[in-house]
């Protein structure tokens, strides 16, 4: 049965060769936009790579505090005695890091500035994240400990500050403190890997740091395996809860999570540092809603399409019916044709993808930016089109199924 | 001509219903990114009430910590970076213009009593000098104010009309409520507009209050600079170095105004980009939908064309009746698009930033948008159509 049903499609489709290409662009478009979406998503929340340990690390980003009344609130990244305090000693962990943000920093060669984005990172950072080293080496505990001025560059930086030659062992000024270069790393856009130089936290110009409940660290807390995150989590709450603040007539509560990747996006998106739901899956509908709203128009399109189509065929549709198909039975097989070509659509769409993901790598417009099709692209891909498919398919199907066979028969529906 | 155009529209409606429906929508998202860009244009036009080519800001990062930071700290720090050649002027103020932060407090209008929201800037007497802000009336902080009993603050035109609505706010006092604590100011000038983040920012409500670190302790962390025209960029290495004589312990954030004027009209002309380029794929994909659907009708209608030629109609005449048909069933889908559109400012849903004049501005650009591409896609097929011969059509099938 399905057999007819293919060989019918086939005919169809090739009978009007123009209709079908039309049919295929409009397809081919929409999945396109939907794909490179999904992919940029997936790279942003799910990576692989540098941060491919993201399924079994959690991290705390920001802390929020507030006053016994909710007058006063403050909500920043952590401090380093937050993380050394509440963080650094939860049981189960395999390793935990703490990172600054990507700041901007000028790099001074003489009469050349260039503006970099620099974090200080701990030495768990690199244990973590699977930086590919091209050159050097990676700083170490030693290094930290005996606070040497050292610093690692990504390889755009070093090939920007030093043209050819090697990086390691020259040395850059950073905003007037002089480094040496003792590594190059490959570029990265992930959301902890990203920056353009690392050094050590010792190379802070003073020890304040270690002194502030709040500041600009974020800590990522790596499990030994994925199944102990709920447990972390409940960890770091509690510890939150445990957290007396230096100033704690002003501060009399504060709260701090262990979110995931998409946790954490959505929690500095909704605000929801008061509770233990970031809000993630609301993203995710709300993503998802986005997206079947951007599939209406094309789908209205094809509907259009679909109808000027069914017309055509209605000599076909009278036959069928005259013999005792139903019109379930007709439904169906229009809806079959055009989810197959929806699915062929998506095929065509993927190979598309490739090309565009390709060239918006190529053009820079993202820095770092690396991301490719993989199998979890793919699947979503061939859904998106086999919903397309269904979407565009029923109406035209319905009207087909409704068509009275004595009309069909002369051709004047 | 149009009664007939409109009866053979009507025996249609079903499936022009679905085509009208689609050009609804299309019409919707060009007019939507239309309305976008357009009050853009509108905003970049608008003044932003600096000059801030020959500025430079240095944000002073001192390592997490919140403490105030003392008076004799300021004085050093402006001492010392006025003995730099390079360096007109001086000013301290809580945040740098172009500066995606917000900062707002809570006003009492005296003439009103009702609660008025503003933007809220600490800043020093050099940064009128530093930053370029013409004054419309009244006078900058300066060291009058030192010590003074009620402290000064500058309005913009729009704070003090909300504030102060129909009397002139010079001179006024006004208090806010911050914090629990009531704190009176009097107005002691008036700019005409201050927009901190850009040429692309929504004009509103801005209050400047006087940086005053010997009248109280506080904390501000951007310095701004005015330096002599066409100082280049290889002047950030001998500032930092100058300031890391006077400040070992922190480290500097320098940055040109203008280059950072650059980085935030890119950071905001992004989302402009990025919807555009989707709705480019959007009236592609309308393009093909709307050529293939006029194709398969003009097919449709064969014998109907081939009567028509033969009881003497030319060719240009099925050419006309075919695209006048399409841009009629355009027209219809968006005028009920307009109606429903219209509804946007009518009822003030977008507030300012939807106003008649982008209205009217994205109304035509998206109308004159469809036409066009309605026009395109009814050329071939329309000139298919008038090309039949008419023995030949009226023997279809």
């Amino acid at each position: 049965m399905l057999r007819n049903y293919l060989l019918t499609a086939w005919k169809v489709f090739m009978r009007r060769k123009l209709f079908t290409a039309i049919n295929l662009a409009c397809i081919v478009l929409t999945l396109v936009v939907l794909m490179v979406t999904t992919a940029l998503l997936e790279t942003a929340f799910f990576p692989t790579g540098v941060e491919g340990k993201s399924g079994r690390f959690l991290q705390v980003y920001s802390i929020y505090s507030e006053s016994a009344d909710r007058g006063t609130q403050r909500t920043s990244r952590l401090g380093w005695k937050t993380v050394e305090r509440h963080l650094k000693h939860l049981p189960g962990l395999e390793r935990v890091a703490a990172l600054t943000g990507a700041n901007q920093v000028s790099v001074y060669q003489g009469d050349r500035v260039s503006e970099l984005d620099m974090r200080r990172v701990d030495a768990d950072y690199w244990k973590i994240l699977d930086f590919k080293v091209l050159g050097g080496r990676l700083p170490t505990e030693d290094d930290e400990r005996a606070g040497r001025m050292v610093a690692v560059l990504n390889e755009t930086s070093a090939r920007r500050l030093f043209g050819d030659a090697a990086a390691p062992g020259r040395r850059i000024s950073v905003g007037g403190q002089s480094f040496e270069v003792i590594g190059v790393v490959a570029d990265v856009l992930h959301m902890n890997a990203y920056a353009d130089i690392w050094a050590p936290l010792t190379t802070f110009p003073s020890t304040d740091y270690r002194s502030r409940e709040t500041g600009d660290f974020t800590a990522l807390l790596l499990a030994k395996n994925a199944a102990d995150l709920p447990r972390i989590q409940r960890d770091v709450e509690r510890a939150a809860l445990g957290f007396v603040s230096d100033d704690p007539h002003r501060f009399a509560l504060t709260r701090f999570w262990g979110d995931s990747k998409l946790d954490v996006f959505a929690r500095e998106l909704l605000h929801n540092y008061d509770q233990a739901d970031s809000g993630g899956a609301r993203v995710l509908a709300l993503v998802g809603a986005a997206m079947l709203l951007f599939m209406l128009l094309p789908a209205l399109n094809l509907v259009n399409l679909n109808m000027g189509r069914t017309l055509e065929r209605s000599t076909e549709i009278g036959v069928r019916k005259a013999f005792g198909a139903t019109g379930l039975q007709l439904a169906g097989q229009l809806v079959v044709e055009n989810v197959l070509l929806c699915l062929a659509g998506g095929l065509l769409g993927l190979a598309c993808t490739q090309g565009v993901l390709w060239l918006l790598e190529q053009s820079h417009l993202i820095p770092y930016l690396e991301v490719g099709v993989n199998l979890a692209v793919f699947g979503c891909g061939m859904l998106l089109a086999f919903v397309f498919g269904l979407l565009s398919g029923l109406v035209p199907a319905w009207k087909m199924s409704r068509l009275d066979p004595v009309h069909a028969l002369k051709g004047n529906a | 001509m149009l009664r007939h155009l409109l009866k053979l529209t009507w025996q249609r409606k079903t499936r022009n219903l679905m085509l009208s429906l689609e050009i609804l929508l299309a019409f919707a998202i060009v007019f939507g990114i239309a309305a976008f860009g357009l009050r853009y244009l509108q905003l970049y036009r608008m003044p932003i009430g600096f000059d801030g080519r020959d500025t430079w800001s240095v944000q002073l990062r001192t390592d997490g910590a919140e403490e105030a930071i003392p008076a004799d700290v300021y004085a050093t720090l402006r001492r010392g970076l006025m003995e730099l050649p390079e360096v007109r002027e001086v000013g301290f103020a809580s945040y740098s213009p172009y500066r995606n932060a917000n900062w707002t407090t809570t006003w009492k209008s005296p003439v009103t009593g009702a609660k008025v929201r503003t933007n809220i800037m600490q800043a020093s007497d050099g940064v009128a000098a530093a930053l370029g802000i013409p004054l419309v009336r009244g006078r900058w902080f300066s060291s009058v104010d030192e010590g003074a009993a009620v402290e000064p603050v500058v309005l913009n035109r729009r704070a003090a009309a909300a504030l102060f609505p129909g009397v002139d706010a010079l001179g006024r006092q006004l208090t806010d409520t911050e914090d629990g604590a009531t704190r009176t100011r009097r107005v002691v000038g008036i700019v005409d507009e201050f927009r901190h983040k850009g040429p692309l920012m929504a004009p509103d409500n801005f209050v400047m209050t006087r940086f005053a670190p010997l009248a109280r302790k506080d904390r501000v962390t951007t310095v701004l600079l005015r330096v002599a025209p066409g100082t280049p960029r290889a002047f950030e290495a001998r500032l930092n170095e100058r300031l890391k004589l006077l400040r070992n312990d922190w480290t500097y954030e320098i940055a040109p105004l203008p280059a950072k004027r650059a980085a935030i009209m890119k950071e905001q002309l992004v989302p402009l980009a990025v919807v555009a380029i989707v709705g480019a794929f959007v009236l592609a994909m309308v393009a093909f939908g709307l050529f293939g659907v006029l194709w398969q009708n003009t097919t449709q209608r064969i014998p109907e064309i081939g009567l028509r030629r033969a009881l003497g109609a030319r060719a240009a005449d099925i050419y006309r009746q075919i695209v006048a048909e399409q841009l009629l069933l355009s027209s219809l889908a968006m005028v009920v698009g307009l109606l429903l559109l219209a509804q946007l400012p009518l009822t003030g849903a977008l507030g300012a930033s939807l106003d008649w004049t982008v209205f009217g501005a994205a109304a035509l650009v998206s109308m004159a948008t469809i036409y066009l591409l309605s026009l395109l896609c009814s050329l071939y097929p329309g000139w298919r159509a008038s090309r039949l011969d008419p023995v030949d059509a009226l023997h279809y099938e």
